[in-house]
């Protein structure tokens, strides 16, 4: 580890034993507000919690191809190849199943595991990559409070494993993610984060993690192949093809300790009605870390981060320029801000972030407007009420990166304008299980300044215990 | 000592006891005014506001044997408001095919029913003056208040907004008009009053008031990130 990661380790260890002794007082503030309800734990022995979340899709993806430059070897001779719609066409997937469990000591002490079992549309991207994902793996000693939700006082958290970027967005209405989402905060990360509550209102938080490598998907539904055995082979027909593709910060891979961690800080101030009905939260956040010049990647033969960048190697024929997007540093860097509001039934949530990617800059925003709907009591199911509530959900996000590819470079798609309106429906059929018909317009400027779509409908029955 | 003179007491007696016992009338007419007082406030139902006379000398109240009812229907309580005397019990019923969970935080009169199914419910008794409020900890949606009362003096306005409390005492209290989408109404009088009373109420707080569910928690809150994103 590096001189300045051993700094910033240490100052986050010292700040959250300061913060510690705070967070126990707000303990003994909320047991006196509110008495201890029988559900709390306060033992060394934990209280366990089990959920499984199993879902089933219809999904249809336009087919659509956009054809890229051609290179030499190892596809010699030249030949055309094309960004594709990954797995185009109408297709009934078992989408998700996923295991979660919690650990509750007490409200300060809580470790969490989300594994998931089946996931096509969130682990690493292509389909010879790990089936099964420890998505999500953590200890946090502390109180975190949600979004636009008042903690009792002053306090704060640690928080050691691989969990969420604290600036993402954890209640999504659709089963789609944003442009934004996608490219910067959608995969979790591994290290630790520390969050401080300075008072009720203004928070703080740091991070110092491994880093999300830098690879590419397509941001809708499925990823798509990319590295993978078969195109290794002359005339590759990868089974899920390509993707029309964005680079984004994928999933973490073997935790390695090279000392080139992320840091992130954010800022925060919120307020709230003390019910939660209503409350805003406005969070503005940074991360930067040194990218690495290659990083292995599951299940593609790609490497991540500058190896990304660099555009394929190995083939004499072509120069480097030619291939190469016009990387000045090895720098990551996002800069961006965070709104999150909630009104009763209603919710927004927006997003902004600046990135530059080894010089190459990008500019992300994106806005998720929500509300729902509680329907009259009809018809019931085991004492359940059938059809409770229904929630109509608008996303528009936008991708506007400010570099251009080099002219044979294989994704000249990372330097797309990009959007993409969501818009859908969820229906809660009873409690725990709902279904969300949604619609993924994606509109992109192509380098010739043609513009095309790329469209995807989405019907996900979901599961939850 | 004449005979006058013995009977005179006792004649005074009498009298006192017969006007406390056919007592005085009150009448008064109950107003809603919108946020401001600018106008009548639309969409609040004067009939759920709750009158009572309290007198400086207090008067026993009798709880019936019988409980009161509270019914949870179409997930709301009826009725919505309810008062009663110091004592009474309140029973709650559900005819909801959906399972409800009352209970109420209201200190001394606290209670909390659990999960339950269609069915006659279970039953609470109520000793502890003041307002109980009563939620459901599955729907949020779903409120109601109990006044317990320590007067036998209340009534309940018609949907003009007039009461008319009868059989008070004369002498000093203090009358009360309570709406749930207002602060309360009081006033020091002496009984008897001549005319009409007139209290305008102005309505500022909403028809479901800001409250967490049994446990302290938000009711959004729980729904919102349990999965994560």
């Amino acid at each position: 580890m590096t001189r300045e990661g051993r700094a910033w380790v240490g100052t986050l260890l010292a700040v959250a034993f300061t913060a510690l002794p705070l967070a126990a007082q707000a303990d003994e503030g909320d047991k006196g507000a509110e008495g201890e309800t029988a559900d709390e734990v306060s033992s060394l022995r934990p209280k366990l919690e089990f959920g499984l979340e199993a879902k089933a899709n219809f999904r249809q993806s336009d087919e659509n191809q956009f054809p890229i430059k051609t290179f030499g070897p190892p596809f010699d001779p030249p030949m055309t190849r094309f960004l594709e719609t990954v797995n185009s066409g109408s297709h009934f997937e078992l989408s998700d199943l996923t295991l979660f469990a919690d650990a509750t000591w007490s409200e300060h002490l809580v470790a969490h595991a989300k594994i998931d079992f089946i996931d096509l549309y969130e682990r690493n991207p292509t389909s010879t990559a790990d089936k099964v994902d420890v998505d999500e793996l953590w200890l946090r000693l502390g109180h975190d409070s949600q979004p636009a939700a008042l903690p009792a006082g002053g306090g704060g958290y640690f928080k050691i494993g691989k969990f969420p970027k604290f600036e993402r967005q954890n209640d999504r209405h659709l089963e789609s993610y944003g442009l934004v989402s996608t490219a910067f905060n959608r995969i979790e990360d591994v290290g630790l984060e520390l969050g401080l509550d300075l008072g009720r209102h203004v928070y703080l938080k740091g991070s110092l993690t491994q880093g999300n490598p830098v690879f590419l998907r397509d941001p809708n539904a499925l990823a798509g192949d990319n590295g993978t055995p078969e195109f290794r082979k002359k005339d590759p027909n990868p089974e899920l093809k390509n993707g029309i593709v964005i680079p984004y910060d994928a999933a973490t891979q073997d935790i390695d300790a090279d000392g080139n961690l992320q840091k992130g800080l954010g800022l925060g101030v919120r307020f709230a009605s003390e019910d939660g009905a209503n409350g805003v939260d406005v969070l503005v956040f940074g991360r930067r870390r040194t990218l690495a010049d290659h990083v292995d990647f599951k299940g593609s033969f790609y490497g991540a981060d500058l190896d990304l960048l660099d555009g394929p190697d190995g083939i004499p024929e072509l120069p480097r320029k030619d291939v190469t997007f016009p990387l000045t540093s090895d720098r990551k860097q996002e800069v961006g801000g965070n709104v999150w509001i909630y009104f009763g039934g209603g919710s927004f949530f927006g997003q902004y972030v600046d990135q530059d990617l080894g010089g190459l800059g990008r500019i992300g925003y994106e806005g998720e407007l929500a509300w729902r709907f509680d329907l009259p009591l009809g018809a019931s199911f085991a004492g359940r009420q059938l059809f409770p509530s229904v929630q109509p959900v608008v996303r528009y996000s936008k991708l506007d990166p400010d570099f251009r590819p080099a002219p044979k470079s294989p994704s000249p798609s990372f330097a797309w304008q990009w959007e993409k309106l969501d818009f859908g429906v969820r229906l809660t059929v009873i409690a725990g299980l709902d279904v969300t018909a949604e619609y993924a317009k994606n509109d992109f400027v192509l380098l010739n300044g043609t513009k095309h779509d790329n469209n995807e409908t989405l019907v996900t029955l979901r599961w939850r215990i | 000592m004449t005979g006058k003179g013995k009977t005179g007491p006792l004649l005074a007696l009498l009298l006192t006891w017969a006007a406390g016992a056919s007592g005085e009338d009150l009448r008064g007419k109950i107003e809603l005014l919108a946020r401001g007082g600018k106008g009548l406030a639309k969409g609040s139902d004067v009939r759920q506001a709750v009158v009572f006379f309290e007198p400086k000398e207090p008067r026993p109240t009798r709880a019936p044997e019988a409980p009161f009812t509270i019914t949870t229907e179409d997930k709301e309580f009826l009725p919505r408001v309810l008062a009663i005397p110091r004592g009474a019990k309140v029973r709650f019923p559900n005819s909801d095919p959906i399972l409800h969970n009352v209970f109420s935080v209201s200190g001394a009169n606290s209670f909390d029913f659990g999960l339950y199914r269609k069915g006659p419910g279970q039953t609470r008794r109520f000793d502890a003056p003041g307002l109980v409020r009563v939620f459901c900890n599955v729907h949020h949606s779903m409120v109601a208040y109990i006044w317990v009362l320590g007067t036998p003096f209340s009534a309940s306005p018609g949907a003009d907004g007039t009461f008319a409390l009868s059989g008070l005492p004369q002498g000093p209290g203090k009358l009360t008009v309570w709406h749930e989408q207002a602060e309360p109404w009081t006033i020091d009088l002496s009984i008897p009053i001549p005319g009409t009373i007139a209290a305008r109420l102005e309505v500022t707080r909403p028809r479901i008031p800001p409250h967490v569910d049994k446990t302290g928690r938000s009711y959004f809150r729980n729904s919102r990130e349990k999965y994560g994103g």
